[in-house]
């Protein structure tokens, strides 16, 4: 072996002795450090989900006396309960305003037409977890204060011009109505305005049993944990409400 | 004559004059030592950068867990928010599918002149699809958002689709004051078909059935007004509503 052979001999060992130790020793731990810049990135993600998810819950906690209000106020529009006598409260009061004497009150659907349109009426009101509860009220009265007296059932729950929803009543939903003259005799020849009878099939909208009017909570602090889920869950049909009111 | 080599054997060709005595085997060592320095170097780093990272990712962890913890602390407060928006949506997709009665009869008893007495009015929100009712009239080109609210989920006791119908019955002084109300009719706002039914002198008509007959020399008249469907919920929302967000009482204000 001459003196060149030795030496190549040595850069190949000394070479193959450095690459040895990179590729067993150094790559790995670098390898190594790449793959913890994944972990933090997860982790950094994680962080931001949990943060934002904070600042949620705390903006949630600043604005629960605002929702808690709120949830109350809609229970005006559509209460835990059947609140029959709220409802026959709101009705006379508003036909009492408009010079209308609010004549009956009978649950249910009265006529077929009303039937068949609150079947889709039933299928909505589980969709929105909501039962319906369907009225046949009977008022009578002038056409103007018929008219304004819809109106006036309209605005129970409706929206402000700010595009807000305003409550003071029970939401109805107004399906049919039929005007009729009160007192018979030949069209066309009675004088004056003529007192006409009104006949209105509406639906009223009650929460679901499943569902408190604010899921057990408190005007303090939530009692438990309402899922929103629990509001979508099928509400059964509501035992027919039976009030009669006779002017 | 032989050649000589007058170079020292030890000095000949192959050999550097750096190498010195050890062959080069110095010079590669030393390499062998830089080579390793640098690996111990470069392996030091990648170890440090290993333990910066891990610290960093438990810290974020560890963070990332107590932010969990306080927010479910607070899960009650942020479920009960969501309910508060699902009632609020959930009401005001009923508000919004709602027929403006009141407007449609304040549009009626600014359209009838004193030539014509409604002796009898049935109104009512017709399921989506061709009209139901024997005394509505079917609308000449049903509305195309008819049959898609059909096919599609209903929000409301009147779902998007549904179409009201009128059905008029009453007196005229004379037919052309019942040509002169179709016309009027279809000025309201909403309708979509006028439709007369008949229109007969003598018969008593309708106006018999609900309320008294007319005179002789009055025909009597039923007709048809057909509004157009009702929106979806969204549509309806998005022309009404500006985008405000709130629930307000109006204690007091019922009626």
């Amino acid at each position: 072996m001459t003196g060149r052979d030795r030496m190549v001999l040595i850069v190949v060992v000394v070479l193959v002795l450095l690459g040895a130790g990179w590729l067993l020793v150094v790559s790995p731990e670098r390898h190594k450090a790449n793959g913890l810049n994944s972990k933090v990135s997860g982790a950094q993600s994680q962080l931001s989900t949990a943060q934002a998810a904070l600042a949620s819950a705390q903006a949630a906690k600043a604005q629960y006396p605002k929702a808690y209000a709120s949830v109350v106020t809609l229970g005006k529009a559509v209460p835990a309960e059947q609140e029959v006598p709220s409802l026959i409260y709101q009705l006379e009061q508003a036909s009492n305003s408009r010079s209308v004497d609010f004549n009956s009150i009978v649950s249910g659907g009265g006529s077929a037409t009303a039937s068949s349109s609150t079947s889709g009426a039933a299928a909505s009101a589980k969709l929105a977890g909501f039962t319906q509860m369907p009225f046949t009220f009977v008022f009578s009265g002038g056409f103007f204060s018929l008219e304004h007296l819809f109106g006036g059932l309209t605005k129970f729950t409706a929206h402000t011009t700010s595009g807000g929803l305003e409550v003071s009543g029970r939401l109805l939903t107004i399906q049919s109505v039929k005007l009729a003259p009160e007192n018979a005799g030949p069209a066309g020849t009675v004088k004056g305005p003529q007192r006409l009878s009104g006949t209105i099939t509406a639906t009223a909208y009650v929460l679901p049993p499943s569902q408190g009017l604010t899921g057990g909570a408190s005007e303090s602090a939530p009692g438990g944990s309402p899922s929103p889920a629990a509001a979508q869950s099928p509400s059964s049909p509501t035992a027919p409400a039976i009030a009669k009111v006779t002017p | 004559m032989r050649a000589v080599n007058l170079i020292p054997t030890e000095q000949r060709g192959g050999q550097h004059v750096g190498a010195g005595r050890s062959g080069g085997a110095a010079y590669a060592f030393l390499a062998l030592l830089a080579g390793i320095a640098l690996l111990a170097v470069l392996y030091g780093k990648a170890h440090r950068d290993i333990s910066g990272r891990e610290a960093k990712a438990a810290t974020l962890t560890a963070e990332a867990q107590r932010a969990q913890s306080e927010a479910s602390a607070l899960a009650p407060y942020t479920s009960f928010a969501a309910l508060r928006v699902q009632r609020e949506q959930a009401v005001e997709t009923l508000v919004d599918s709602r027929f403006d009665w009141a407007h449609a009869f304040h549009e009626l008893g600014r359209v009838l002149t004193a030539q014509t007495a409604v002796s009898s009015l049935t109104g009512q929100i017709a399921p989506a699809g061709p009209a139901t009712s024997a005394a509505a009239p079917t609308p000449a080109s049903p509305s195309p958002t008819a049959a898609a609210a059909a096919a599609s989920s209903v929000s409301s006791a009147t779902p998007p689709g549904s179409v009201p119908v009128f059905t008029l019955s009453g007196c005229a002084k004379s037919q052309r004051a019942v040509a002169q109300m179709l016309v009027r009719l279809r000025l309201m706002d909403g309708v979509s078909a006028v439709a007369l039914q008949s229109s007969s002198k003598g018969a008593g008509g309708s106006g018999a059935s609900s309320g008294g007959a007319c005179p002789a020399s009055f025909p009597s008249f039923t007709v048809g007004v057909t509004y157009a469907a009702l929106p979806s919920a969204a549509a309806a929302a998005a022309a009404t509503k500006p985008g405000a967000e709130n629930v307000s009482s109006a204690g007091g204000k019922a009626g």
